[in-house]
């Protein structure tokens, strides 16, 4: 687990999602990068009910990641975060009472897995009840876990398949009250992803695309 | 008497109520009995208020007159004495009670009554005794003597005297029975308190429990985290066959142990590597025998129980590496046979690990056949079989176990952190695949028989190769699967300026790595001929390199140098290694060419204008061409003075070189 940025690509002008993701994984491989499977991360929406206080009540977040695949992790937006096993998904079950799942509201971005030396790119579909709402790319830097140390080779490498579209260094690391220097986990990778399935979510609807 | 009619005789009292009047016909009138408050104001009307109580002085009156009845019975007949005494007293008893009360009417008043009372009690016995004298109704009985004041005779004296003796020599055997058993009973607890003492002892250091009667104890590794399923109990009794009145021997302990019968003797894990397959025939019937240590008294039960859990500990590890034998799908198959497990790391190569077990009996009978064997036993691996079956109790036992959910589905324990930690695939993929026993002992076996066999590849080629010098510094620090050595080839007497070859050798499980000074990394496989090849072609460049070495150090300059040379006769190993070194003023010329099976080959070239014997050319006439290089000449190499091969180099440049 090294540290990781999760972006979103804007979609090529006259282009279909399909399309621009085919051109990524030409440019990565042109790069040397070599395809090593594929991965999946999801998200489901939770509503808690029965909140007698008045207050807006927050959504609990729950989500997977093929890359700790016998994990699974609940969070709010903002925090707390929470990592279990895959048996939390049966305890939500059981919570029916307090927490509602949001059915239309599930995300899951999929897609191919690349690793270029330390490098773990991972260019995926972002799609939401089966239609294709935009493009994630998770770059992972394997061989360091403190982002500070190792933000600049990251942003070098992504320019390297983003051109202009690299990110501005993610949130979550400058937020941490230890500063850029705090050691990344899983955690950030996930509430990177659900940053970007919100953005996903507000937005309109892609004219014209679908899953492949 | 009971054969007499039923006639019933009754003596009463006559008077109870006083008779009032008696008629003609016989017929008495009693006075009818005073009620309460009658007799009350009877009593008050008594009472002479002028003076005290008169009652006093009549009870002296009637003792006396008691007494003098008693004086008078001895007059009578000694046979009814007594019981007409007994008749009389309760008559006037019972007569004078009411009259006590009555009223002194005159002063002869209580003798005529007392008269009167005895004429009734005369009368009442001459009518008893007028009974008696008919014989019919009544009989009178002598009255029984005690027997005891009857003389006895002098037998039964003796009999009796005999007797009594007899009951007090009981008695004092009694006491003594007692206290002998209480001395007993002392001693039977000072055991018994021993016998606590051991096992208070004994507890210490052993697990035990009580079921029912008996004492349990446990010889298992099952709470290190053992999975094996031997139960491993063993059961403490208390040592009882021992005689009381004999001298408790010294090395006598309260407490006795019994253990499984196939956990008792000795035991412990042989690991050898051999050569060649022995024959099949002999597969299993290894049982060499170590020597056991005679145990002292005082330790024998702690030893005993100790030898017992090495049995079980070794059987487990034996249990263990035969089960994975079985389970592992290898190129050669392991074999497993009786007691013997057989694996073949490198080919012609076999490891054998085979469970000695011997009990005490067998000692004898095995001990002489196997003398003759030298002992190959690999004690290193057998001690890291122990330590690794105790990390595999480790394994299981660890001891951040996450509580399991009643809904959870069951899966493996080692996996049950994965979830929450959130492992990835790597760290998952590492916990699932756990390597066996078997695994790792035979990749231990085989880093120790490859770094065995280097050592002795270096150490043969030291010894027969002389003159480029080999030294092999080993590294104390090792990892079970891999060493190192520091190989070094200098000359002897130029250590300094011949330092060029340093080689490390890295020696792994299935290869060995080389790395040279300059950073070069050459991989040998694990054949013995590999690693002889390349240090003898190493050698061989170590000499040309001294050469270039003591070129700079004597002032020559150097023509040209190869390690590789292209040229000249094809080396069944390596390469050949050429130099071509001029002299400081550059008449002479020295080319050494060097290979690892040709050997050395010094050539010298002179000026020609120190040929004689070059026919003149037409093309060179003009002296200035008398410059050029002549012609080599091989130098006989064998007949150079010197102790090697630097030093008659050494001596050969010297010669050449023109003295200033």
């Amino acid at each position: 687990m090294g540290v990781t940025c999760v972006c979103q690509v804007p979609v090529a002008e006259g282009k279909s999602v399909q399309q621009t993701v085919d051109q990524l994984h030409k440019k990565l491989e042109q790069l040397g990068a070599v395809k090593q499977g594929s991965f999946f991360v999801d998200c489901e929406t939770y509503h808690a009910t029965g909140n007698a206080s008045g207050q807006p009540s927050k959504l609990l977040y729950v989500m997977h990641n093929s890359e700790t695949p016998l994990s699974c992790m609940a969070l709010f937006e903002g925090g707390p975060y929470l990592t279990a096993d895959a048996n939390f998904d049966v305890l939500m079950v059981k919570l029916k009472s307090h927490f509602q799942n949001a059915k239309g509201h599930k995300v899951e971005s999929r897609g191919a897995r690349y690793r270029y030396c330390d490098f773990l790119v991972k260019v995926g579909t972002v799609t939401m009840s089966s239609s294709a709402r935009g493009i994630s790319v998770e770059v992972e830097y394997c061989a360091c876990v403190v982002p500070g140390d190792c933000w600049n080779l990251m942003k070098e490498f992504m320019q390297s398949f983003l051109g202009s579209n690299v990110p501005e260094i993610p949130s979550v690391f400058t937020s941490k009250p230890e500063g850029l220097f705090a050691p990344a986990d899983c955690m950030d990778t996930m509430s990177q992803y659900l940053e970007l399935f919100s953005k996903v979510r507000k937005q309109q609807v892609l004219p014209g695309s679908s899953v492949r | 008497m009971s054969g007499g009619p039923a006639v019933r005789v009754s003596i009463e009292s006559s008077c109870e109520r006083q008779v009032q009047e008696v008629s003609l016909d016989g017929v008495e009138t009693y006075v009818p009995p005073l009620s309460m408050s009658q007799n009350l104001a009877k009593l008050a009307q008594r009472i002479d208020f002028g003076h005290g109580s008169d009652s006093d002085e009549e009870d002296p009156s009637r003792e006396s007159r008691e007494s003098d009845w008693s004086k008078q019975e001895p007059e009578e007949d000694g046979k009814f004495q007594v019981s007409l005494r007994k008749l009389i007293h309760y008559k006037i008893y019972s007569s004078s009670g009411p009259m006590k009360f009555q009223p002194c009417l005159w002063p002869w008043d209580s003798v005529r009554n007392h008269l009167r009372s005895a004429l009734t009690e005369m009368c009442v016995l001459h009518d008893v005794l007028s009974v008696v004298k008919e014989k019919k109704y009544m009989a009178l009985d002598p009255v029984s003597q005690d027997p005891s004041v009857a003389k006895t005779p002098q037998v039964f004296q003796l009999i009796s005297k005999k007797k009594s003796l007899a009951t007090a020599a009981q008695l004092l055997l009694k006491g003594a029975e007692k206290l002998s058993k209480s001395v007993t009973e002392s001693q039977e607890q000072r055991r018994q308190r021993d016998f606590n003492a051991e096992l208070l002892h004994l507890r210490s250091q052993w697990k035990l429990r009580k079921v029912g009667d008996k004492i349990l104890g446990d010889l298992s590794y099952r709470s290190a985290g053992s999975l094996f399923t031997h139960h491993g109990t063993f059961e403490v009794i208390k040592n009882t066959d021992i005689d009381l009145d004999k001298k408790i021997p010294d090395d006598y302990c309260p407490l006795n142990v019994q253990i499984p019968s196939d956990l008792e003797g000795s035991a412990y894990i042989k690991v050898s590597i051999q050569k060649q397959a022995p024959d099949i025939g002999d597969l299993g019937t290894v049982n060499l025998l170590r020597r056991q240590p005679k145990a002292r008294p005082g330790t024998v039960l702690i030893h005993f129980l100790i030898s017992a859990q090495n049995v079980l500990l070794c059987k487990e590890i034996f249990a263990q590496l035969s089960r994975e034998a079985v389970q592992i799908k290898s190129h050669i198959p392991h074999i497993v046979v009786k007691n013997q497990i057989i694996s073949q790391p490198f080919p012609g190569l076999q490891l054998s690990i085979s469970l000695c077990h011997s009990t005490v009996e067998k000692k004898n009978q095995r001990t002489s056949p196997d003398k003759a064997k030298p002992d190959d036993h690999l004690y290193v691996l057998e001690h890291n079989l122990h330590q690794l079956i105790r990390e595999f109790h480790k394994q299981t036992l660890s001891s951040s176990v996450m509580p399991h959910p009643a809904s959870a589905p069951f899966g493996p324990k080692r996996l049950r952190l994965a979830g929450p930690m959130a492992y990835d695939k790597a760290e998952i993929s590492c916990l699932q695949h756990g390597e066996g026993l078997l695994e790792k002992i035979v990749k231990q076996a085989k880093h120790i028989f490859l770094r065995s066999r280097t050592a002795r590849t270096i150490d043969c080629l030291a010894s027969r190769i002389e003159d480029p010098q080999i030294q092999a510094h080993w590294s104390n620090i090792n990892d079970v699967y891999e060493s190192s050595v520091k190989v070094l080839i200098t000359s002897q007497g130029y250590e300094q300026i011949c330092k060029s070859i340093q080689l490390q050798l890295n020696i792994g499980v299935e290869q060995i790595r080389v790395v040279h000074r300059d950073g070069r990394v050459i991989t040998l496989s694990h054949q013995e001929q590999e690693l002889q090849d390349f240090l003898l072609s190493q050698m061989s460049q170590h000499q040309v390199h001294a050469v270039q070495q003591l070129a700079k150090v004597m002032g020559w300059h150097v023509l040209s140098f190869s390690n590789h040379v292209g040229l000249g006769a094809v080396e069944s190993i390596g390469n050949a290694s050429a130099i071509t070194v001029a002299s400081p003023n550059g008449e002479y010329a020295v080319s050494v060419r060097n290979g690892p099976e040709s050997g050395c080959k010094v050539l010298v070239q002179f000026p020609r204008c120190q040929t004689k014997d070059l026919p003149k050319s037409d093309v060179l006439q003009d002296g200035k061409w008398s410059h050029l290089r002549g012609p080599y000449k091989e130098v006989h190499w064998s007949r150079m003075e010197g102790r090697n091969f630097v030093y008659k180099m050494e001596l050969l440049m010297a010669a050449l070189t023109p003295c200033p």
